[in-house]
């Protein structure tokens, strides 16, 4: 039934947002981790991607986490010698999260789960005032 | 001077509904058709119930996810939903049958 069908698939999306969200929690939870080993690589921020896919049970597009990406650009350096992580120069490299882009980032994937549950409270309320025809 | 044919039309459809030939087939192809519906709808209730269980006791082992348990009980109370409104419906009718005068 279309009904259950575009249900499954805002559950899809609502499925991808709850994966966005963990990737985006590890994020922010990483944000000060720096190397175990003296000079070397601190967290690298993830980045979650999406992709569309035909779901054969279903049999309409749904969306998926795709593969997680690693966001390959400069470490924050950090000068400070008495740090385990410092490498022989005295500085300490920081994960490259910037938690203002994590918030916002955060903040679309509430908005975009948001709409998917409000796509599967339309589809019920559809169900229920159809059924109701019966009722009445 | 349309109003003989269409009093004649009103009498030949009168008599094709009345016609106990037309009526028993009907009646049993409609019964036939109508238990096997209730049969069908039942079991796919039945299944969609034994999936959305199946669903909240992973859930509550901390196993499943809240959004499959969520689109599992919503199926299964569309298809209760749906079989429980056709029931009373039918029921409400042949109650009503039952009232005729004869």
């Amino acid at each position: 039934m279309d009904f259950l069908k575009s249900m499954g698939i805002a559950a899809s999306g609502l499925r991808a947002q709850a994966g966005r969200m963990r990737v985006l929690s590890e994020n922010i939870a990483n944000a000060d981790s720096t190397a175990s080993t003296a000079g070397g690589d601190p967290y690298r921020r993830k980045i979650p991607t999406f992709s569309s896919e035909i779901d054969r049970a279903l049999d309409a597009r749904i969306m998926k986490m795709g593969k997680i990406g690693l966001d390959q650009s400069n470490f924050r350096s950090k000068y400070d010698p008495s740090h385990p992580a410092a490498d022989a120069n005295g500085n300490v490299k920081f994960p490259n999260v910037n938690s203002l882009v994590e918030m916002s980032d955060l903040k679309e994937a509430q908005r975009s789960y948001e709409a998917n549950l409000n796509i599967v409270s339309a589809t019920r309320r559809m169900i229920q005032r159809t059924l109701d025809i019966l009722r009445a | 001077m349309a109003s003989p044919s269409i009093a004649a039309n009103a009498y030949a459809n009168l008599a094709r509904i009345v016609d106990p030939g037309s009526l028993t087939k009907t009646t049993e192809a409609g019964g036939q058709s109508f238990a096997s519906m209730l049969k069908d709808t039942i079991g796919s209730v039945v299944e969609a119930g034994r999936k959305s269980d199946s669903q909240t006791i992973a859930a509550a082992a901390g196993k499943a996810n809240v959004i499959d348990v969520v689109t599992a009980v919503a199926e299964t109370e569309v298809a209760v939903g749906t079989l429980v409104s056709v029931r009373d419906r039918v029921i409400q009718s042949y109650e009503e049958i039952m009232r005729m005068p004869i």
